[in-house]
């Protein structure tokens, strides 16, 4: 594996500019986190399921879809309390999310759209609860980390499949970009 | 030992000129970097040494999933011609490109002879690994 996820998590946080008060806030809200969790659920699946190609996905297999909305709630949950404070065990957890996408064929050009409508959806519910516009910052945040993780999986993936390294890869898919 | 990249050059400009049927040649490095090359004009170096070396990191893991040893030659034939890679040290892969009309047995005697040059040149007398 050339990522070692925390680092790979780490590098992330830094971008997003993910802080302290982010942290906390997002720990302060987890409850209202999970109680909003099944309803975000229902509604990012049901985006997925109006797509045909994700609807064939997510219904490949009996039970997926009832496997992967108990894993969503739990992931939505997760984004709020950081496991472990956003350290190993959240980045191994965000590393094995991501490698599930790979497996089950859910791209980031699926991932990244309904990650969208998870963030217009929990910003809509803050704003009824009441909540910080604050909280929508961190958790849109965090959002982005985990997309990050999908995104990353799949470039892993390719190179361990194809026994490529990084830099070859970053050197290949360049050239062949002059190309078009 | 430093590497004479002109002495490199050279000898791949002399292998292309005597070699039957050889268009081109070059020296690559897994991480798809050219170290020395005599290609045909309008082939863009570092596009070949890219793809030279993502074809032998492929051939090398379809390699190993079906269980053929290691790799002595990776060869894509086409209409035009030939690309052969070949290993040459643990760090560079020899590439060659031959018209259609080559005869593999002789070119890869050929290759066999210029690989003895260009190891000397790299690595004194470095051990040929992989591929």
């Amino acid at each position: 594996m050339n990522v070692e996820p925390l680092s790979f998590m780490e590098a992330i946080v830094r971008r997003v500019q993910l802080n302290e008060q982010d942290k906390e806030l997002l720990k302060q809200e987890a409850d209202w986190g999970k109680t909003i969790a099944p309803q975000m659920a229902d509604i990012f699946y049901d985006y997925l399921g109006r797509d045909e190609e994700m609807n064939a996905i997510l219904n490949a297999k009996e039970g997926r879809i009832h496997r992967l909305r108990e894993t969503f709630i739990q992931w939505f949950y997760e984004m709020f309390t950081g496991i472990d404070g956003w350290g190993k065990a959240y980045a191994d957890c965000r590393w094995k999310i991501g490698l599930v996408h790979v497996r089950t064929g859910i791209g980031p050009q699926h991932v990244v759209p309904a990650m969208a409508v998870v963030v217009t959806a929990v910003g809509q519910q803050l704003r009824r609860d009441h909540k910080p516009e604050v909280l929508s910052d961190a958790l849109s945040k965090i959002c982005m980390i985990d997309l990050a993780f999908i995104e990353q999986a799949y470039s892993e993936a390719l190179l361990q499949e194809t026994g490529w390294t990084q830099a070859l890869f970053q050197r290949l898919i360049a050239k062949g970009a002059a190309q078009v | 030992m430093a590497i004479n990249v002109t002495k490199l050059e050279m000898t791949l400009q002399q292998f292309v000129a005597n070699a039957s049927n050889v268009q081109g040649a070059a020296l690559v490095s897994p991480d798809g970097l050219t170290l020395a090359s005599s290609l045909p004009g309008g082939m863009d170096e570092e596009r070949v040494a890219a793809m030279s070396a993502a074809m032998l990191s492929l051939g090398e893991r379809i390699g190993r999933e079906l269980n053929r040893g290691d790799i002595a030659r990776i060869l894509v034939e086409g209409e035009q011609g030939y690309g052969i890679l070949t290993s040459c040290t643990e760090e560079a892969v020899f590439l060659i490109l031959a018209d259609h009309n080559a005869k593999l047995g002789v070119i890869n005697l050929e290759i066999k002879n210029v690989i003895g040059e260009l190891r000397k040149q790299l690595l004194g007398l470095a051990q040929p690994v992989g591929l």
